[in-house]
C-alpha cells in the first residue's frame, strides 16, 4: 500500500467541480482546499509504485485541472516488500561486502 | 478522537504536503505532523540530480536521512519535488554501497589480472601514486589524466582542477559535462564572449511562449516543466511548441509537435531566420546596436581522431570515420552549402582551434546565406515523421515563425541535449542566438534563447571552475598567456609552472588510453565507461592496455568494473558542498550523515593524494609532445624550482603543504566553525590539521570571478538561513549580497554601463577580420565588436552516418524521468527500480511488424561498432515515427554505449549521442 500527499491545483472559480470529481475518483481523499488559490490537497492510496504513477495521471486529466504533483510519500502496511530488494538488485550481494560482479 | 491508524498517517500526510506548499494547516493537522516528525532534524540543501537545482529540506536522525521533501521556500521549486527527488534520500543505502578500497591483486601484490581484495586507505594511496608517478616519468604531465563531472561540488572541482593544473602541469582533466554541456559552452563563448545564460527561471512566468528544441523537460526537468504547464493554463496567450526527433511527454500539453529528422534543427532555425529577414521582422534598433553579422569554416570534419584512425577502427567503422578526411556533398547539403552534389570537400579545417575560427561578414552576405532555406526545401530535409504529409509540416513550420517574428509575443527557447549532443552542436546553439538577436528577444524578461543543463553542476563546477582540458577559472583558457599569468598570480605559482597546451578532452583520453598515450586515469562522481559512446574501444583499453584506472565511486558501477583501484566515495548529503544550477544560481549545504564504513568524500581522496607527491616530483622540467607556445622551449615545461624556491617553496615540500592546506588557508579557515551550526565534516575532521577545506578553497575560488562579472557571494552568505542561493554576479548592493536576474539588461545587470540599456560586455575590446561567406579577408578591415554579440550564419549538414540498405534505422539515446544518468543511483531505489526495472527499445508498431517483431520481444540493436540486447516496446511515453528507435541509457545490463558512434561537434569536442544508424533484429 503506497501513501502519496498530492497538490492539485485547479482554476479557483471551477475548484468546486474539481473537488466532487476528484472525490469520486477510487483512493482519493480531498482534505484541504483554498478557493482563494483553487489549491487542494489529497491523499492517495494506490497499491504499488505503478499505481501510483498511473493514478496521478487520471487526475492531470480531469476538467480544469492545472496541475497535480506527488508533494509527500508514505509506503505504509507492507513496508518489508518495500524495504526488501528487488531480486534483481539482491543478486548485488550484501552491503559492505565486496560486490561479485566486480570480480568478473 | 478515535482515529484509526491509516486516517491518522493520511492526516499527517496531508499536512505535511499542504505545509510544504504554504497552505494553512488546522490544528488537529499541525499536531499530527509534529508527532510524526518529533526528533527530526531538518536543514536545507539542494537535490542532487538534475541541473534545475530544485531546493530540498533534509530530515536526519540517528546519523540517518529519515525523510527529504520540497523546500517550500526555494524559489526554484516551490516546495515541489519531481519522483527522483521524491526519492532522493534513498539513494545512499543501497545494499551494495561500496565502504573499503578495492585493489586487484594476486598473491598480495598489485595485479592488472587479479581479483578485488580490500585493501586499507595507506596501502590503497600508495599503489596509487606510485603507479601515478611511473606513468608520469615515463609519459610527462599529459601521460595521466582524470575525468571529472558536473556532478563534483564546487570545492572537489577546484580542487581537482588546481592539483592537475598548477601541481601536475596537466590539461588532461575533462568532466563528464563535456558530454552534456561543451555546445553550450562554446556558442556562449563564441556568439557573447562569457559562458552561461542571460535569463533565469522567472522567464517561464513572464513569457508568451515556450519553444523546447532537443528538451524532452516533461522527463528531464519535471519541476520547470510542472511551472511552464501552470503558465500554459493560467495565461491565455500561453503557447508551447515541443521540437524533437520523436514525440514525447513534453507534448502532451504543447500546442504544436513538431517531429524532425536529425540534424533537420539546422535547416529550421535557418528558415525561422529567412521568414524573419522576408516578413521585415528584423528589429534593427536591436542588431545595429548590439549585434555583429559572422560565419566561419564549413570543412570542419566530425570529431573523429584525425590521423591514423584505420590503427583503431574497423573496416565497417571506416566507412563512416573517413569523412574525417573528406566528405562527399549529398543532394542537400549542395543547395544548404552553395555547393555541388558529389563534390568532394576535404576537410581541412579539423585541427586545434580551426573549427572554431570565424569572421565577420556583411548583412547581404547573411541573408543570402539564408535564401535556400525556405519551406520546400526545410521540409525536404527537416520532416522527420514520413507519416506526416508536407503540407501539414510547411503548416507547422509557418506558425512556428509567426510566433518567432509577433513583435509583441514573447518568445523563450529551450534546450539541452538534442542541441548540445549534435556534430554540428555548437552551430546550432548559436543559429538560436541568431534568430533571437535578430529579433531583439534576447536578455529581458520573458525573451531569450536559455540553455538548460543536464546536471546538479555543470554550470556551477565544470564550467564556472573550469575543469575542462582547455580552461582556467571564471571563463579563462590554458592558452592564453594573460589567462595563465592571472591564475599563477591567484594560485602564488612560479611563472610558466601552468601548462599551455590544451590537454586531452573527455573523448580523446579514452583514445589516449586506447593508444597508449595516457597510462594513468582517475575517474570522480561519474561513469565513463558506461557514458561514452563506442564502448568496446575504451572496455577494451581499460581492460588489455598496460594502464592503471583509479575510480571513486558509491556503488560498483561498470567504470569500477573495469578499473584496478576502486575508492569508496562518500555522497552528497554525507559530505560538505556547493552545486550551481542553470540560471546561475550558486547553492550550498552541509554535511547531514556520516559516510559509511570506510566511505571518504572525492575532496579528501585528491588532498590525501596531494600530500603524497613532492614539488620536485612536478615541477622540475617536463616533456610536454607538441607543446609550442612562445616563451616554452619546444615540447617542454621549464623547471620551476628555482623560482619556487625564491617563492618560498621546498623541493621536498608537498603538494597538499605548497596549494592547499598553506599556513594563510589554516590561519583564516579553522574547523571547527560556527557556520556548521553542530553539523559535521568528515573531511576536515579525517585530515586532522584544524582547516576547513571547503572554505578555504570556495574563498580562493571567489578571487578569480570577482570584479569581472562572475562575483560570488562569501562563503557563510549562502549558509543563512533565509538564503536560498544566489544567481551570480552577486555584488555588494547597500551593504547587502544581491543577485543579477537578467544578465547584459541595465535594468537588472550592474555590469552593464548606465545608458547602454543591452550590453553584451562578454566581448568588449575585441574585434574581428571583415571577410565574405566562403572565406575570412586578408585581415585589412576589422570590426570592433566591443559590447556586442555575434549573429552567426551556421548550414545545414547532414549527419556524418545516415541509415542505409543495411543499417536501416536511426538510433537516438536519452535519459528517463525515473532515473539519473547510469542508474548508479536511482536503481539502487526499489521504487524507481521497480518503476523502471530495465531499458527498452522504443519502436514504431509497423517497423516493429515489418521485422515481424512484437511488444516484449528480445532483440538485437546492432550497428558498425556493436550490439546489445533489449526488449521492444511499441507503445508507452514515447512516440517515435518510422525509421526510428530510441534506447535510453541508464542500464547498465543494456551498454547502449556499445552501439553509439563517437562523433563530437569538432568546435565543442562533445559526442553526439542523438543519431547514428542501427539495425534490429529478433535475438
Amino acid at each position: 500500500m503506497n501513501l502519496s500527499g498530492i497538490l492539485v491545483v485547479s482554476k479557483p472559480e471551477r475548484m468546486a467541480e474539481v473537488v466532487t470529481s476528484l472525490a469520486a475518483l477510487q483512493g482519493i481523499e480531498v482534505h484541504q482546499s483554498d478557493p482563494a488559490s483553487g489549491r487542494i490537497i489529497v491523499v492517495q492510496e494506490a497499491v504499488d509504485i505503478h499505481a501510483e504513477l498511473e493514478a496521478i495521471k487520471r487526475i492531470k486529466v480531469l476538467p480544469h485541472v492545472i496541475m497535480a504533483e506527488m508533494v509527500y510519500h508514505y509506503i505504509a502496511e507492507d513496508e518489508k516488500e518495500y524495504e526488501a530488494l528487488p531480486p534483481e538488485l539482491e543478486a548485488v550481494g550484501e552491503a559492505c561486502s565486496i560486490p561479485k560482479d566486480l570480480q568478473e | 478522537m478515535g482515529l484509526t491508524r491509516r486516517d491518522f498517517l493520511k492526516t499527517s500526510i496531508a499536512a505535511s504536503t499542504a505545509a510544504t506548499v504554504g497552505m494553512p494547516l488546522s490544528k488537529t493537522a499541525e499536531a499530527a505532523v509534529k508527532q510524526t516528525e518529533a526528533g527530526w532534524q531538518w536543514d536545507k540543501a539542494v537535490c542532487r540530480f538534475c541541473g534545475t537545482g530544485c531546493g530540498i529540506m533534509v530530515a536526519t536522525q540517528g546519523g540517518k536521512i529519515v525523510a527529504t521533501k520540497g523546500d517550500p521556500d526555494a524559489p526554484v521549486n516551490r516546495g515541489l519535488n519531481c519522483v527522483k527527488g521524491y526519492f532522493l534520500g534513498k539513494i545512499m543505502y543501497g545494499a551494495d554501497r561500496l565502504t573499503q578500497p578495492l585493489l586487484r591483486m594476486s598473491n598480495g601484490k598489485f595485479d592488472k589480472k587479479g581479483k578485488f581484495v580490500p585493501v586499507s586507505w595507506d596501502q590503497a594511496m600508495d599503489v596509487m601514486v606510485e603507479k601515478f608517478m611511473a606513468a608520469y616519468k615515463e609519459k610527462g604531465p599529459h601521460g595521466v589524466a582524470i575525468f571529472g563531472s558536473g556532478q563534483w561540488t564546487v570545492p572537489e572541482g577546484y580542487v581537482g582542477a588546481k592539483l592537475w593544473k598548477a601541481g601536475f602541469r596537466s590539461n588532461n582533466i575533462d568532466p563528464n559535462a563535456r558530454h552534456c554541456m561543451a555546445s553550450a559552452v562554446a556558442a556562449f563563448m563564441q556568439t557573447f564572449g562569457i559562458d552561461e545564460p542571460a535569463g533565469n527561471y522567472d522567464d517561464i512566468e513572464t513569457t508568451d511562449t515556450a519553444v523546447l528544441w532537443g528538451a524532452n523537460m516533461a522527463e528531464m526537468h519535471p519541476i520547470l516543466w510542472s511551472r511552464i504547464t501552470n503558465r500554459r493554463l493560467t495565461h491565455k496567450d500561453m503557447v508551447v511548441v515541443n521540437l524533437s526527433t520523436y514525440g514525447n511527454m513534453s507534448s502532451d500539453i504543447a500546442d504544436i509537435e513538431i517531429v524532425f529528422r536529425p540534424s533537420g534543427d539546422l535547416a529550421i532555425q535557418n528558415y525561422i531566420a529567412r521568414e524573419i529577414v522576408k516578413r521585415n521582422a528584423v528589429n534593427w534598433d536591436f542588431v545595429n546596436k548590439h549585434a555583429v553579422f559572422a560565419t566561419g569554416p564549413y570543412d570542419i570534419g566530425y570529431g573523429f581522431r584525425p590521423a591514423k584512425a584505420d590503427q583503431f577502427a574497423s573496416a565497417k567503422e571506416m566507412e563512416v570515420v573517413k569523412n574525417e578526411q573528406a566528405h562527399v556533398i549529398d543532394k542537400w547539403e549542395a543547395i544548404a552549402q552553395r555547393k555541388q552534389e558529389g563534390e568532394v570537400v576535404k576537410q581541412t579545417n579539423i585541427l586545434g582551434a580551426k573549427p572554431a575560427a570565424d569572421w565577420a561578414i556583411g548583412f547581404e552576405d547573411f541573408a543570402k546565406a539564408l535564401e535556400p532555406y525556405d519551406a520546400d526545401f526545410t521540409t525536404a530535409v527537416a520532416k522527420g515523421n514520413p507519416d506526416e504529409s508536407d503540407a501539414d509540416f510547411k503548416t507547422k513550420l509557418q506558425k512556428l515563425a509567426d510566433l518567432y517574428c509577433d513583435p509583441k509575443r514573447k518568445v523563450v527557447s529551450y534546450w539541452t541535449m538534442g542541441f548540445n549532443q549534435h556534430q554540428r552542436g555548437t552551430w546550432v546553439n548559436e543559429q538560436c542566438y541568431m534568430n533571437h538577436l535578430l529579433l531583439g528577444k534576447q536578455s529581458m524578461p520573458g525573451n531569450g534563447a536559455f540553455s538548460l543543463t543536464g546536471q546538479p553542476s555543470a554550470c556551477g563546477t565544470a564550467r564556472e571552475v573550469g575543469t575542462f582540458s582547455h580552461r582556467l577559472p571564471a571563463d579563462m583558457v590554458v592558452n592564453v598567456k594573460k589567462h595563465r599569468d592571472t591564475a599563477e598570480k591567484v594560485w602564488k605559482l612560479p611563472a610558466n609552472t601552468l601548462n599551455p597546451q590544451i590537454g586531452s578532452h573527455y573523448v580523446k583520453i579514452m583514445r589516449d588510453l586506447e593508444d597508449g598515450t595516457v597510462k594513468w586515469a582517475m575517474v570522480q562522481v561519474n561513469n565513463p565507461w558506461q557514458n561514452t559512446s563506442n564502448l568496446n574501444h575504451w572496455i577494451k583499453a581499460a581492460r588489455e592496455m598496460d594502464n592503471f584506472i583509479v575510480c571513486c565511486d558509491a556503488y560498483p558501477t561498470v567504470s569500477a568494473k573495469v578499473a584496478d583501484l576502486v575508492l569508496p566515495a562518500a555522497m552528497i548529503y554525507e559530505k560538505w558542498g556547493f552545486y550551481g544550477n542553470a540560471e546561475r544560481r550558486t547553492q550550498g549545504w552541509r554535511q547531514q550523515v556520516p559516510p559509511p564504513g570506510q566511505a571518504k568524500g572525492d575532496l579528501w581522496i585528491l588532498l590525501e593524494m596531494a600530500k603524497r607527491i613532492k614539488l620536485k616530483d612536478v615541477w622540475g622540467e617536463q616533456k610536454v609532445a607538441g607543446l609550442k607556445e612562445a616563451g616554452f622551449e619546444d615540447g617542454k615545461l621549464p623547471s620551476v624550482l628555482d623560482e619556487a624556491a625564491k617563492m618560498g617553496y621546498k623541493p621536498d615540500m608537498s603538494l597538499y603543504e605548497a596549494l592547499f592546506a598553506t599556513p594563510d588557508n589554516k590561519k583564516s579557515y579553522k574547523w571547527p566553525d560556527a557556520v556548521a551550526k553542530g553539523h559535521a565534516n568528515h573531511i576536515a575532521e579525517t585530515l586532522k590539521d584544524g582547516w576547513f577545506p571547503e572554505k578555504a578553497m570556495f574563498e580562493e575560488y571567489r578571487k578569480f570571478g570577482s570584479g569581472h562579472g562572475h562575483d560570488l557571494a562569501p562563503f557563510d552568505v549562502y549558509y543563512d538561513d533565509k538564503v536560498r542561493g544566489l544567481k551570480w554576479p552577486v555584488v555588494q548592493k547597500d551593504g547587502k549580497w544581491t543577485e543579477t536576474a537578467w544578465r547584459f539588461n541595465e535594468q537588472y545587470d550592474p555590469y552593464v554601463k548606465k545608458g547602454a540599456g543591452i550590453e553584451f560586455y562578454g566581448n568588449n575590446g575585441k574585434s574581428m577580420v571583415m571577410g565574405d561567406l566562403d572565406k575570412p579577408g586578408d585581415g585589412s578591415k576589422k570590426v570592433d565588436i566591443s559590447g556586442k554579440a555575434k549573429i552567426y550564419f551556421r548550414p545545414y549538414a547532414s549527419p556524418v552516418e545516415q541509415p542505409d540498405k543495411e543499417f536501416n534505422l536511426w538510433l537516438c539515446t536519452g535519459r528517463v524521468l525515473e532515473h539519473w544518468h547510469s542508474g548508479s543511483m536511482t536503481r539502487r531505489v526499489p521504487e524507481l527500480h521497480r518503476a523502471v526495472p530495465a531499458a527498452v527499445c522504443w519502436m514504431h508498431p509497423k517497423d516493429a511488424d515489418s521485422r515481424g517483431l512484437k511488444r516484449n520481444d528480445l532483440v538485437w540493436v546492432e550497428s558498425r561498432r556493436g550490439k546489445v540486447k533489449v526488449r521492444i516496446e511499441t507503445g508507452g511515453r514515447n512516440r517515435v515515427p518510422r525509421g526510428l528507435v530510441y534506447v535510453p541509457w541508464f542500464d547498465e545490463g543494456v551498454l547502449i554505449n556499445k552501439v553509439t558512434l563517437d562523433s563530437t561537434c569538432p568546435i565543442s569536442k562533445e559526442t553526439d549521442f542523438k543519431k547514428c544508424s542501427v539495425k534490429v533484429y529478433k535475438a
